[in-house]
């Protein structure tokens, strides 16, 4: 009996020991790891779409409150002035969510650019969203009647996938709706 | 101070873990595409290791025997976690590199290994220079194999264009294929080496380190977790 | 289809041992006769299957909820190491014969790095617990046909004379790299 509550005792001393120490260090590490997963998930979509800007998105990004949730924003600056902002929407795929980073001229009139973040497809069909060939057709696009060819648009689909593509264009859509709820507080979320 | 360097040195290149005990395969063959993988593996595995053998040596005298592995698990589990964290902090391209890895770390035989057949029966300076010794033999094991493979897979090393122009990269190495063919015929050439020393000395030829799960260490523990 | 194409995936093109590096300790440790191999590949399908199917249920409804899933490696290895434990004093009791094939290979399947790396790749493949449970038991099919056949081929060469350095485990590893080789021949099908 005394030997086994010591095998208790020990173990639980051991497991509450480094939950401790690991709740520490996870506490000592959040922040950081959650800019390190945004400098390199979303980071290089942002390359992708904005061309002209000297400031650091990632570092500078701003969350708002919608309805829907909060979302992130990452904006690009150049010499200190806003020039387009960019967040991250997700449209449905063939093989799970694709996710994709569409970014605005600050006064909404167009599209900077898409960039895809996450994304299972079928390598070769769907997978090729990601490529400049579809992308750049959003680059300058006007936000409204953003569709594909097929339902009146002027978005051409990749051809054996559909459904990536139509995905896509929904993400696209959504991102629209949500720039339009927090335009207003946009010029001046970075003012400083 | 000539046993701590006995203990450290021996994971260098007598016991050295990967080549001579053949432990720990997994990583091994999985993240030498290329030499700075593998040696970031590698660090991740000398923090583990030694910390391991310094915990476990430091509470040898409180763990009850017959919960031993429970609390060599935890111990290392621990270690595995906060690697994770770290490594996603300060490393996080080779963290997305290593992938599953990582977390694997926990499962890697060298750990629970060394934590039962040295750390939990000697004093603590023995037990982390024995994890230091394991830990830079595997590391550099892993780079070497990372080197070959990089060498002749991409042309580089740790990055750097090697290779001049007329060199077609040899797409098996970095493929599995490669690194199960190039850790055998690495292996063979320990044991070749292993036989011509003992040849010079009068001995009889061996066959070198037989693998099987007694040499884990781990897995002669059966009764009780 | 969809699950038809994960259990080929899961065998074939994507095998946990030859393209995953997955289990290799055991796949070379217990190829050398093919009962033992056999015995090893059946344990690692039943253990594999019912920890990834536990340890989907642990993340889903007690790391995710509470935002612990940077403890996930932890609680994983901790849930493997005490199923099979569980397992075994099951199987002494209620089932002796099973218990007796088996049983000799439960121990080792603790640190066999296949079993957590199951239960790892179905968390970051974001799978459903159905898609958990066919993925798990066509990987351990995949890690037994590998053991099995490996077994195989090192029987046969029992009779052959081979260079005293290559004997053991450094010709099991070139025959593991031709098997890779051959079931390399795979990819591209049902990817």
């Amino acid at each position: 009996m005394r030997e086994m509550l010591k095998m208790i005792f020990v173990l639980s001393l051991i497991c509450g020991l480094s939950g401790l120490t690991l709740a520490t260090v996870r506490q000592a590490t959040s922040e950081r790891i959650e800019e390190q997963v945004m400098t390199y998930v979303q980071g290089p979509s942002l390359k992708q779409i904005f061309s002209n800007y000297d400031n650091n998105p990632v570092k500078d990004r701003k969350t708002f409150d919608l309805p829907s949730g909060p979302i992130t924003v990452f904006p690009a600056m150049k010499d200190g002035k806003l020039t387009g902002v960019a967040f991250e929407t997700f449209g449905k795929g063939y093989g799970g969510n694709i996710g994709v980073m569409v970014g605005f001229v600050t006064d909404g009139s167009k599209l900077e650019g898409i960039g895809i973040t996450t994304l299972k497809e079928t390598p070769g069909l769907g997978a090729r969203v990601v490529e400049p060939e579809f992308r750049d057709q959003f680059s300058g696009h006007s936000t409204d009647k953003i569709a594909l060819k097929k339902q009146g648009g002027n978005i051409a689909a990749i051809s054996g996938a559909t459904i990536s593509s139509t995905g896509t264009v929904s993400a696209v859509n959504e991102a629209v709706n949500i720039f339009n709820q927090i335009k207003d507080k946009l010029p001046t979320a970075w003012e400083s | 101070m000539s046993r701590l360097w006995k203990e450290f040195s021996k994971g260098l290149w007598k016991d050295l873990p990967p080549f001579k005990l053949v432990l720990g395969l997994c990583p091994v063959l999985a993240v030498t595409k290329t030499a700075d993988n593998g040696f970031g593996m590698g660090l991740a595995v000398i923090f583990v290791l030694a910390l391991s053998n310094m915990l476990v040596s430091m509470l040898r005298k409180l763990i009850p025997a017959k919960v031993r592995i429970a609390c060599f698990i935890v111990v290392a589990a621990s270690l595995v976690v906060c690697v994770e964290l770290l490594m996603q902090t300060y490393a996080y391209p080779l963290y997305l590199q290593l992938g599953i890895f990582v977390p694997l770390i926990v499962v890697n035989c060298i750990i629970l290994g060394r934590a039962e057949a040295f750390a939990s029966k000697n004093p603590v300076h023995l037990a982390v220079a024995d994890g230091l010794g394991m830990g830079v033999g595997f590391t550099l094991s892993l780079t070497f194999l990372g080197s070959i493979r990089e060498l002749f897979g991409y042309g580089t090393w740790f990055g750097m264009q090697v290779m001049g122009d007329w060199f077609q990269p040899f797409t098996f190495m970095i493929e599995a294929p490669g690194a199960f063919v190039c850790l055998g015929l690495i292996l063979a050439g320990m044991n070749t080496l292993t036989n011509w020393q003992r040849k010079n000395k009068g001995l009889e030829a061996i066959t070198g380190p037989v693998h099987d799960c007694k040499s884990c260490g781990m897995c002669a523990t059966k009764p009780g977790m | 289809m969809d699950y038809f194409v994960l259990i080929i995936a899961a065998i074939f093109v994507n095998n946990i041992v030859l393209a995953q590096y997955l289990g290799n300790c055991p796949f070379i440790g217990t190829s050398k006769d093919s009962g033992v191999a056999m015995g090893m590949g059946l344990a690692v399908v039943f253990v594999a299957t019912l920890a990834a199917a536990i340890t989907w249920c642990v993340q889903k409804y007690l790391l995710a909820p509470n935002d612990l899933n940077y403890l996930q490696t932890i609680t994983f290895i901790l849930v493997i190491a005490s199923l099979v434990q569980f397992v075994e004093m099951f199987l002494k009791k209620a089932v002796p014969p099973l218990y007796r094939s088996l049983g000799i290979f439960l121990p080792l399947i603790t640190t066999n790095c296949a079993v957590l790396g199951i239960a790892i790749i179905c968390q970051r493949e974001e799978f459903s617990l159905v898609e958990t449970i066919i993925f798990s038991i066509a990987s351990g099919v995949g890690f037994m046909l590998a053991l099995v056949i490996l077994a195989g081929i090192r029987e046969r060469l029992d009779l052959a004379r081979v260079p005293v350095s290559l004997k053991g485990t450094p010709l099991a590893l070139i025959l593991a790299g031709l098997m890779s080789l051959a079931f390399f021949a795979f990819k591209g099908m049902a990817s």
